[in-house]
């Protein structure tokens, strides 16, 4: 018996359907136009037209300047790169960064390898921050009523408004999104004590302040716990997309990988059940996912929490007791999830993302009673990374309504985008400052605008985990005449401190003596160094479970019908829309769909058959008087009854990207027809006294007739052969390959069944004298988070090409991560693959090449040649797993000033030209020269390419294959271990590690059908 | 009858283009080969006084080539560490002393025309102390090697391979002149074999990514 599961994974509906992949591919209308001079006419002029200009071009280089510095600092060498260890501030996680400082400026950023909470990885809107910071779209001076000032006369200006306020006590509010450094606090605390009447409000565009208000009623305490996912071995999750975008996605991400353990001894995989309504980046990862509706989720957490109290002989009121799983729900194994979660009490743990209090309040109960706290959810130390409070917004925005705010500061939040109100009750306001450094929604409707520094330009302090803080620091002078929110504040409170001093003099009058330092010096200087200090904090003081909270649950039967549910939730790149100004993010594939540049609705497949809807094709949402129209995607593993749509979209500044792309007749506009890439959808957010709500009911919807191609990569770089083209016996190629726990643990000692061996057509040709550099890919810990493509971007000075371009295949990613499908029954199974260059050692390409542009190195690297490449591309038509990448155009990057987070290490590719992934080649010869300049020995892990820095789910090996101690050597050992078209004989030097689903009793089942 | 026009157009431009290629061809050069090329400098520095004649070491300036990509251009801090006492020409200081002693009077400073530029640059005037802004010395490149290749000054100062190897007798010049011609078949032609150019250590990579990527 062989370990590995054979299933056929397909990439796009069409293909499980039959076509090939040629068919997949959009034609495009203007293919057939005719041109009116003939092509072999308008070669012959081309031809001499480039001949004659070339040689009239010859001319000497133009005069280039070398300008050193007057004084040299001691940090800067031209040429070498420093890290400074920082706060990531693109999100509230505050994950560990390492800036990379390249003469003088950041050009890149990494994840800080001894960081506690996010353990070395960096999500993809953390690398893509480092482009923020050169956005010429910032602010560069502060504002008042939109005209540009300096800032003594906005202080003056603010200054007189607020002495007037404190003499009328008006009321003063202050709207931030989580700010969990301790100093923040304190200033807020100092500058808000000034005023008779003021308060300080906290919202989060992704809320989770249903969490702290459940923990409230149950411990006592207002907190969101921290979830030790690397303790548990069961894992329910309802709804909370905890490997995507909930709360601390890194942080989890890495704690769930570090549970896992299939190449053990005894192979070690925890059980993870899903019940969610769309198809999350956690619920493609799930061992059993139970697609329901949102209104079926919570009484499936209800039935759970029951049936949980049952085993533990809990007495529940009445109505909280079983009531059975309706037929809708046939499909949920309820009671095998329970038997799990009962079976390793004390290692499990149940988390739920609904933004309602009665089923968190539930989450708790059931979580109680498996014994969770104290080992799977710290209460005593909790996370600090949503403090959101909606019950305090919602006041906010009554005494909005009633006219009864008289000043409104909104620092780090976007209301006038993110939240459902209405323009006037902002405009209302009569003194409005925003601290926004974007000239967003809100900014245009503030009085003042004091915009804020970028994090890396800022000094600033975190505290994402109860106990463990972490100091923000700038890496360069701010590049505009921007001011932190710290020192804004306390100059308006009547201080004039710089934020580096606020932030010594606090921690050293509150954070040093928890420290056990022995100098605040040391202590500084030290956290300075790590990036965080762990400080001995008492616990928060959480009670123990009450049980009278219970009262607060009704229960509500579920009502069985048709109705239809939108569900918004956030993408993995553009999360609530603060980053959808980033190029980069905008055009990173969504790890599940694989859309770029768009919202749009995602149907099941049933439901599209049922409108008649296609891809691409519109269609209208309604509910009352509020409509959205947008493009479809067919999302297998959707539940039937459930629109989903992204938010974050449609804000402002997202209309730059009208002008990203070539500048060619035939180019289609990057935006839609509202002038901003895909709709604004926080119209259709809830916001009550229980908060923000993420779901609506009983919505219409309907076809338009009307389309809006979607830019989507699914069907790109296809690696399956088209029927047509397969060998004969059309076996299809296994490339994705798969195992269960239960057969690694049966099989502990047989061997992966290999491809049989093929006649050699190249000798061995190619001699490794030193090195062999390969790479191992697991993909049973790739969550498909594509950290990995924003980090080749950053690294690999990996243009941007535009909507339009990736609709004709042209997106220029070295590193993709391709996304299959395997549809059994209701189930949805999802595997994720990188998929780059594979450096193969019989290489297709190198054979091709008419120029010898791409020839093979003495230590295994195909190498891309850019100066002797000519474009024919022979190359990328001869590889088979599609990695090659063809500049049409010169992608020019457009935002001059961006252009400062080029990687100097890496050539800027001009129009013509192929390239493709080369191992990140800069890093290997940085270490190999920097080894021997010191006279040491290359270890390793010393060499770490971009992809595998940043993966947070340490899914990826980089290491030389020659030396049998290095990591990667063990791990091609391993049983999992596979590579990709083996049987094509290009010898490839990446392998990957076959998927391992903890599927107990389904295994049998699964085997059986693979083989048939 | 336009096919016959567009043939007469060809051949008129075939011939155009060969008299464009053959003015051109003696000009031909590979990217990089500037050789001759010996442009002025801001500030006319001599390379032949600091290091032939003062023997000077040269990584005392160029510091960065046995640590980083960039042999590095000295900050004018590092001019200072010698010229914020060394303002003009031993000749000239002593012509000076000459003069005072003749006239009776005591010894003025003396600042040579091309150190006062850098003392200009720095903001400083002939006494030293601060006087207008300072702004950059503009220095011109004069080895530059395409954007295409990554030359690594660490690599090959650790190896031992002389700066002169490269640079020409840089302690014979006046003004620094390029002499080799960069071109990638003289780069090859002393990894290929070190040894033979006198060069010890280790035999250098010939892989096309050792120098481009």
């Amino acid at each position: 018996m062989s370990t590995q599961i054979h299933k056929q994974y397909w990439k796009a509906l069409e293909e499980r359907n039959g076509a090939v992949p040629e068919d997949l591919h959009p034609h495009h209308p203007h293919e057939e136009k005719e041109i009116p001079v003939g092509r072999r006419d308008f070669l012959k002029l081309a031809g001499f037209t480039v001949g004659g200009t070339l040689l009239a071009g010859c001319q000497r280089a133009p005069v280039e300047k070398a300008i050193p510095f007057l004084i040299q600092p001691e940090e800067i060498h031209p040429g070498r790169s420093f890290y400074y260890a920082s706060t990531c501030g693109a999100c509230s996680a505050a994950c560990g960064i390492l800036i990379k400082n390249r003469d003088g400026r950041p050009i890149k950023l990494e994840g800080n390898p001894e960081h506690p909470l996010s353990r070395g990885g960096l999500c993809a809107v953390g690398q893509a921050a480092v482009l923020e910071l050169y956005d010429s779209l910032r602010l560069k001076k502060p504002k008042i009523s939109g005209k540009d000032v300096s800032w003594v006369e906005v202080d003056e200006a603010i200054k007189l408004r607020l002495d007037q306020l404190r003499r009328t006590g008006g009321r003063l509010r202050l709207l931030t999104g989580t700010l969990h450094g301790r100093t923040a606090a304190v200033v807020i605390e100092k500058f808000l004590g000034t005023f008779p009447n003021a308060q300080h409000i906290v919202y989060d565009p992704l809320s989770s302040s249903a969490i702290s208000q459940a923990y409230e009623q149950t411990h006592g305490q207002r907190l969101v716990p921290r979830f030790h996912l690397d303790r548990a071995l069961t894992i329910a999750s309802f709804d909370a997309d905890f490997l995507g975008t909930w709360i601390s996605p890194l942080e989890f991400t890495g704690s769930w990988r570090a549970a896992r353990r299939p190449d053990a001894e005894h192979p070690l995989v925890p059980y993870h059940a899903q019940f969610e309504s769309r198809m999350s980046v956690t619920g493609s990862k799930a061992d059993d996912r139970f697609p329901a509706a949102p209104a079926e989720i919570r009484y499936l957490l209800r039935e759970l929490t029951s049936l949980l109290a049952a085993k533990a002989n809990v007495p529940i009121p009445d109505r909280l007791k079983q009531q059975g799983v309706p037929a809708s729900l046939s499909h949920v194994s309820l009671n095998k999830v329970a038997d799990r979660l009962w079976e390793t009490r004390g290692h499990s743990l149940i988390v739920a993302g609904l933004q309602d209090v009665e089923s968190q309040l539930l989450c708790n109960f059931a979580n109680h009673l498996l014994g969770s706290y104290g080992t799977t959810i710290d209460l005593e130390h909790p996370s600090r990374q949503k403090q959101g409070n909606d019950r305090a917004l919602a006041g906010l925005v009554s005494e909005l309504r009633e006219g009864a705010v008289d000043a409104l500061l909104i620092a780090g939040v976007n209301p006038a985008y993110e939240l459902p109100l209405e323009p006037e009750l902002l405009r209302g306001v009569p003194l409005l400052v925003s601290f926004s450094p974007y000239w967003d929604e809100t900014s245009q409707l503030a009085h003042f605008v004091c915009p804020d520094h970028h994090f890396l330009e800022s000094w600033g302090d975190t505290e994402p985990v109860h106990g463990i803080v972490s100091l923000m620091q700038p890496a360069l002078e701010p590049l505009f005449e921007t001011r932190s929110l710290l020192e804004s504040l306390s100059a308006w409170a009547g201080e004039l401190k710089s934020a580096y001093e606020i932030i010594q003099e606090n921690w050293r009058l509150n954070l040093f003596p928890l420290s056990g330092a022995k100098t605040f010096e040391s202590f500084w200087d030290q956290t300075l160094h790590d990036g965080y200090a762990k400080l001995q904090r008492p616990s928060v003081g959480a009670e123990n479970f009450r049980t009278a909270a219970l009262e607060a649950v009704r229960s509500e039967p579920l009502v069985p019908g048709h109705a239809l549910a939108l569900v918004l939730y956030p993408k993995v790149a553009i999360t609530d829309g603060r980053h959808a100004h980033n190029p980069w993010l905008q055009e990173l594939p969504d790890p599940i769909s694989k859309v770029t540049w768009d919202n749009y609705a995602c149907l099941s497949p049933q439901l599209a058959r049922d409108l008649k809807v296609e891809e691409g094709e519109t269609v209208l949402i309604r509910k009352g008087n509020r409509s959205l129209e947008l493009p479809v995607n067919i999302q297998p593993g959707q539940h039937r009854g459930v629109v989903s749509v992204a938010l974050g979209y449609g804000g402002m500044m997202t209309e730059r990207f009208a002008h990203i792309g070539p500048k060619w007749l035939e180019a289609l506009p990057s935006i839609g027809r509202n002038g901003r890439v895909g709709q604004n959808v926080s119209e259709w957010l809830g916001l009550t006294a229980d908060g923000l709500s993420y779901e609506l009911d009983e919505i219409k919807i309907e076809k338009t007739g009307r389309k809006h191609p979607i830019a989507s990569t699914q069907t790109h770089h296809y690696l399956t052969v088209p029927k047509h083209l397969a060998p004969r016996g059309g076996e299809r190629r296994p490339i994705i390959q798969e195992t269960t726990l239960a057969a690694l643990t049966e099989g502990a000692h047989e061997e992966t069944a290999h491809h049989e061996k093929h006649p050699e057509l190249w000798s061995e040709d190619h001699i490794y004298p030193e090195h062999h550099w390969g790479l191992v890919i697991d993909l049973d810990a790739c969550t498909g988070c594509s950290a990995c493509v924003i980090a080749c971007q950053s690294e690999n000075n990996i243009p941007v090409v535009g909507k339009d371009e990736v609709r004709r295949q042209r997106e220029m990613h070295w590193l993709r991560i391709d996304r299959y499908y395997y549809e059994e029954g209701a189930r949805v199974d999802v595997a994720y693959q990188p998929m780059m260059c594979q450096q193969c050692g019989h290489a297709p390409c190198e054979t091709v090449c008419p120029v010898l542009a791409t020839v093979h190195s003495s230590e295994g690297l195909n190498q891309q040649v850019y100066n002797r490449c000519v474009g024919t591309r022979y190359c990328a038509n001869n590889c088979p797993y599609k990695v090659r990448r063809f500049n049409w155009f010169d992608y020019a990057h457009e935002d001059r000033l961006q252009n400062l987070s080029l990687n100097p290490d890496v050539a800027v590719r001009s129009r013509g030209i192929m390239e493709k992934c080369t191992f990140c080649v800069q890093r290997i010869q940085e270490a190999k020269i920097e080894d021997r300049r010191q006279n040491r020995p290359l270890l390793d892990g010393e060499i770490q390419p971009a992809c595998q820095q940043s993966c947070p789910a340490q899914a990826i090996v980089f290491g030389d294959m020659k030396d049998p101690k290095s990591r990667i050597s063990q791990l091609i050992k391993t049983r999992r271990h596979y590579r990709v078209l083996e049987e094509t004989n290009v010898r490839p030097s990446v392998g990957y590690l076959s998927i391992v689903r903890n599927r107990g009793e389904h295994h049998e089942e699964t085997e059986g059908k693979s083989h048939a | 009858m336009s096919s016959r026009i567009t043939t007469v157009f060809l051949i008129i431009a075939v011939l155009f283009s060969f008299l464009v290629i053959i003015s051109k061809l003696a000009l031909f050069r590979l990217p990089g080969d500037n050789r001759g090329y010996e442009p002025e400098q801001p500030i006319a520095f001599s390379h032949r006084l600091h290091a032939g004649e003062l023997e000077m070491s040269c990584q005392y300036c160029h510091s960065e080539a046995t640590s980083s990509r960039h042999a590095g251009i000295p900050a004018a801090s590092t001019c200072m560490n010698c010229h914020s006492v060394i303002t003009a020409s031993l000749g000239a200081v002593r012509a000076e002393e000459e003069a005072a002693a003749k006239e009776k009077r005591a010894v003025r400073p003396v600042v040579s025309q091309e150190l006062s530029k850098l003392y200009q640059a720095l903001g400083l005037d002939e006494q030293m102390k601060r006087a207008g802004t300072p702004r950059t010395v503009n220095w011109i490149k004069i080895h530059d090697v395409p954007d295409f290749v990554y030359f690594d000054h660490r690599a090959h100062v650790n190896a031992e391979v002389k700066c002169q190897s490269c640079h020409g007798p840089v302690e014979t010049m006046e003004r620094v002149r390029q002499i080799e011609n960069l071109s990638m078949g003289w780069c090859i032609n002393c990894h290929r074999d070190p040894q033979a150019q006198g060069i010890k250590g280790r035999n250098p990579s010939l892989d096309c990514a050792t120098c481009h990527y």
